[in-house]
């Protein structure tokens, strides 16, 4: 497994949720996505912070959408899963499952 | 029937410290769900607004000081600041020797040129990357806190000549772009339209 591979916790959620959306969405329903399912109100900049750098890591990429009224006129920028993403997070999931499998760690005691 | 508006103040500070690649998108999305959370209760909706606005800057900020942004931003700033530190200058020995020999007017002329050389200074950095406004009101504020501390006027003035320095300098260098750029295009300030 490369070093690269790992994901950080939040670069975790994020592209789960994206996975979880299926297709293309952009940072307001991830945001609202992550909100929902774990009570944690993230930030709309550490959202796109993130899928940059994900972006960079080439894990998602990125296109622009049309301008809205609703939005002021300003357009969206839609995201989505890379094959590269998907593969970061089965090791990821596999190494998170790896861990904690067959452990006998006493939660209380820690 | 009219849609809510965010605070404009909020809209015009993502607007000038967000960078390039994220602020449209980050702005509209942000925009987008406060009109969903306004219809209910708009107080609570420009509270949230606010809030997400103070957190998303900085989390970006530490973004791009992790990812090494910061140094093209600051590169700008210093590279602005020495062209406004030359310009002051130049503006001050034509004051003193030329224009007004006189130490009160002096007093009088010397904050209008430096507010002025801040204004023109903080739009030519936003006109080259707008995230080097941020940078470059933190070096006007250093440089007259540290002018203040060594006291490098001669002449005794009251703490609030000293102090509309220190406050006016970083505020005209942040907020001359936007009112150009609200002038230019008419509705800088009102997003929502």
């Amino acid at each position: 497994m490369k070093r690269g591979e790992l994901l950080g916790s939040l670069e975790h959620i994020i592209l789960l949720a994206l996975a979880r959306l299926e297709g293309s969405a952009h940072g307001m329903i991830v945001r609202r996505e992550i909100e929902e399912r774990t009570g944690r109100n993230i930030s709309i900049g550490a959202v796109y912070a993130t899928l940059e750098r994900l972006e960079r890591k080439g894990y998602v990429s990125s296109f622009t959408g049309e301008p809205t009224p609703e939005r002021g006129g300003r357009a969206k920028r839609l995201f989505r899963v890379e094959a590269s993403g998907a593969r970061a997070l089965q090791v990821s999931e596999k190494t998170i499952r790896s861990m904690t499998a067959d452990s006998n760690i006493r939660w209380g005691n820690i | 029937m009219r849609r809510a508006q965010p605070p404009a103040f909020a809209c015009w500070f993502l607007d000038s410290v967000v960078p390039v690649p994220y602020r449209e998108a980050l702005l509209g999305d942000l925009i987008e769900e406060y009109s969903l959370r306004a219809d209910s209760a708009s107080p609570i909706a420009a509270r949230w607004f606010w809030s997400q606005t103070c957190r998303s800057v900085a989390s970006i900020l530490w973004s791009s000081l992790c990812s090494g942004d910061w140094v093209v931003s600051m590169s700008i700033a210093i590279g602005v600041y020495i062209g406004m530190a030359m310009f002051k200058l130049i503006a001050d020995l034509t004051i003193s020797k030329v224009l007004a020999p006189g130490q009160a007017t002096y007093l009088i002329l010397a904050p209008v040129v430096f507010l002025l050389t801040s204004a023109v200074g903080g739009c030519v950095a936003s006109r080259i990357r707008r995230g080097a406004t941020l940078f470059l009101a933190l070096i006007v504020m250093i440089t007259v806190a540290a002018l203040i501390g060594i006291k490098v006027c001669a002449t005794p003035v009251p703490w609030w000549y000293q102090f509309g320095f220190l406050c006016l300098g970083p505020l005209a260098v942040l907020i001359a772009p936007a009112i150009v750029g609200a002038v230019a295009s008419g509705d800088a300030l009102q997003p929502g339209e």
